[in-house]
């Protein structure tokens, strides 16, 4: 079983999404399913942008997959005596829907082929979307009041995506956007100099960037089941990315008494805040 | 990055003899940690790289009649792995250790980390070393500064010394061991440092042709109670905002002699010596420590961008000694 798909991985999943689909939508186990994807020989999909990758991938792959199984079960169903609309791919067998007892095993089905291939094609349509998910963020924060320091210590991002296929890539799409959210919160910030009209932090150590000691605990929670997963994949990478800033700064805010009008809260923006009200 | 000659010897006098009396002439090669970077960005031009790890005689690292001497080739992994260091000295093991990156510390040389170029963006924007325009004016003071001095900074220079070493070798009154054509000679480390008056000058007592061989903290420091405090964000990879770097000799609970020196605040380590003589004959509490931080504190002359950095200096101060008080209350109780 392949599938294959102008698409691309950028560590985010991809290709484990796509041979989720194929799998499921053929009952069959997912190491059955090699994926091609990262080669313009393959049939179009779109850039990795705009988190449209899942629900663009997902849909053309379950309707090719579902347009494939079509073809097969039409071949298999004079030998099952049912109507091709009776039967289903269930745990690596085509079957009579709800009869393990009456089924093929999937190779001997696959046998019904002879020599040629079955292929299927399927198109993402357009009214998929990658807006309209909702998510909710929360923040431990611990501030230094002498120093200005502001440490998370837990740092929680409950997301809605629609229909999630796979949540262990969904989780760690969640993970990356709050590592960054955390980064933009507390250190990330492009210093561009009046005098000289340079970039003076041009490089990663004063672009500073989190490390594995400065985002605390970080808990993803996934919304699942009746109300989410109905309204079909909905992009994921860059919704929970948004609200991290607003939901360290109000920690911060709520843990010293004073706002921080600004990101990112480094030392010296605590520090004046806290010159003006506040705890200290 | 020009083309340039790679040359690996294996004596500190065949070293010296590769150097020359311009700084264009050659660059002392030890992990390669800063340098490599500065060449690639076009900071530094150097027609000879001259390769010190293969000098045997920079690589030991032994106490001698109570004194501490470290090679200059030593790296900061074997520093940290040397039994002494951690128990005698946590003023600069800290340091070593605060660094936070394994690539850093196995790569790294002591005297490397004594003999880095100064952070400041300007700088390393290829401005120059005092950031000056074409008038003359300072670009720091005029620019962003939040990073640059707030002592030390009335004149050209106001970068901030970025070595975290320099500070606990001045706390602990180490000695330098320069080599040169000329012979030997040995430099405290508070006149090691130096701030640069004009251009050319560099920020250290080093000529061209020397190299810096060893590092001692005299016999006469061992037993001082010393820690350090840096204020830093992130917990890896990040230069500190500010840090204090402390040593005491104490007798019983009463502060004999205090030695608090600043750390990136100065073009040069900072002898914070109102705060210092302050303290003697005070005992460390939370009390006097913060009142130690105050007195480090006066004085200081912050640029446009830069004032959070005092109140940095006051916490880095109190928490120095308060933590070189905890070093002491070990000790007492039989403790590392």
């Amino acid at each position: 079983m392949e599938t294959s798909l102008g698409s691309q991985d950028l560590g985010t999943g991809t290709r484990t999404v796509i041979a989720i689909v194929t799998a499921e939508t053929l009952g069959l186990p997912v190491e059955a399913v090699k994926v091609n994807i990262g080669d313009n020989k393959y049939p179009p999909a779109g850039a990795s942008g705009g988190s449209t990758t899942v629900s663009g991938v997902s849909t053309s792959t379950r309707r090719a997959a579902t347009e494939a199984l079509n073809s097969l079960i039409a071949k298999v169903a004079p030998s099952l005596g049912a109507p091709a609309d009776q039967l289903e791919a269930w745990d690596s067998k085509i079957q009579v829907k709800g009869n393990p007892a009456k089924s093929i095993p999937w190779k001997q089905a696959c046998a019904k082929m002879g020599a040629s291939s079955i292929t299927g094609t399927g198109k993402t349509s357009n009214d998929l979307m990658s807006s309209g998910v909702g998510g909710v963020q929360m923040s431990e924060v611990e501030v230094d009041t002498e120093t200005g320091v502001v440490k998370i210590v837990k740092h929680v991002s409950v997301q809605d995506c629609g229909l999630v296929i796979d949540v262990r890539t969904a989780e760690s799409q969640v993970y990356g956007a709050a590592i960054m959210g955390i980064t933009y919160a507390l250190f990330e910030e492009k210093i561009m100099d009046q005098p000289t009209g340079r970039c003076l932090n041009a490089n990663m150590e004063f672009y500073k960037l989190a490390g594995i000691g400065d985002i605390g605990e970080i808990i993803p929670h996934m919304m699942t089941g009746p109300g989410y997963d109905e309204r079909g994949t909905i992009g994921l990478g860059e919704p929970p990315v948004i609200s991290p800033g607003a939901a360290i700064s109000n920690a911060v805010a709520n843990a010293i008494g004073v706002r921080v009008p600004e990101l990112p809260l480094t030392p010296d923006r605590v520090l004046a805040a806290l010159g003006k009200g506040g705890v200290a | 990055m020009d083309a340039f000659e790679y040359a690996s010897p294996s004596t500190v006098k065949e070293a010296i003899s590769l150097l020359g009396s311009d700084w264009e002439d050659a660059s002392v090669f030890g992990g390669g940690t800063d340098l490599i970077s500065l060449l690639k960005d076009d900071i530094v031009d150097t027609k000879r790289l001259v390769n010190i790890k293969k000098v045997g005689a920079l690589h030991a690292i032994r106490n001698e009649n109570g004194a501490l001497r470290i090679g200059a080739a030593v790296t900061l992994h074997q520093l940290l792995s040397a039994s002494d260091v951690r128990k005698e000295y946590p003023a600069i093991a800290d340091a070593a250790e605060r660094i936070g990156s394994p690539q850093i510390h196995n790569m790294a040389t002591v005297g490397g980390w004594l003999c880095q170029r100064p952070r400041c963006w300007y700088y390393r924007n290829g401005f120059g070393l005092l950031a000056l325009d074409k008038n003359g004016n300072s670009l720091v003071t005029q620019g962003d500064n939040r990073y640059h001095a707030i002592f030390g900074n009335s004149g050209p220079a106001k970068f901030v010394s970025p070595s975290s070493l320099g500070p606990a070798l001045v706390a602990l009154d180490g000695k330098i061991h320069i080599e040169g054509p000329r012979g030997a000679r040995d430099v405290a480390a508070d006149q090691f440092f130096v701030i640069p008056q004009k251009q050319g000058e560099r920020e250290h007592a080093l000529a061209p042709n020397e190299i810096v061989t060893e590092i001692t903290i005299p016999a006469a420091s061992r037993g001082m109670r010393n820690a350090m405090y840096e204020v830093r964000q992130k917990e890896g990879l990040e230069w500190p905002f500010a840090l204090a770097s402390v040593a005491l000799r104490m007798r019983g609970n009463t502060v004999e002699n205090a030695r608090i020196v600043l750390g990136q605040v100065a073009p040069k380590p900072w002898l914070a010596d109102e705060a210092s003589k302050w303290l003697e004959g005070k005992t460390i509490n939370e009390e006097n420590a913060a009142k130690a931080g105050d007195a480090a504190a006066q004085g200081a002359t912050p640029l446009s961008r830069n004032g959070y950095k005092v109140q940095l200096v006051r916490v880095s101060v109190k928490r120095a000694l308060l933590a070189a008080l905890r070093e002491s209350t070990n000790a007492a109780k039989g403790g590392a």
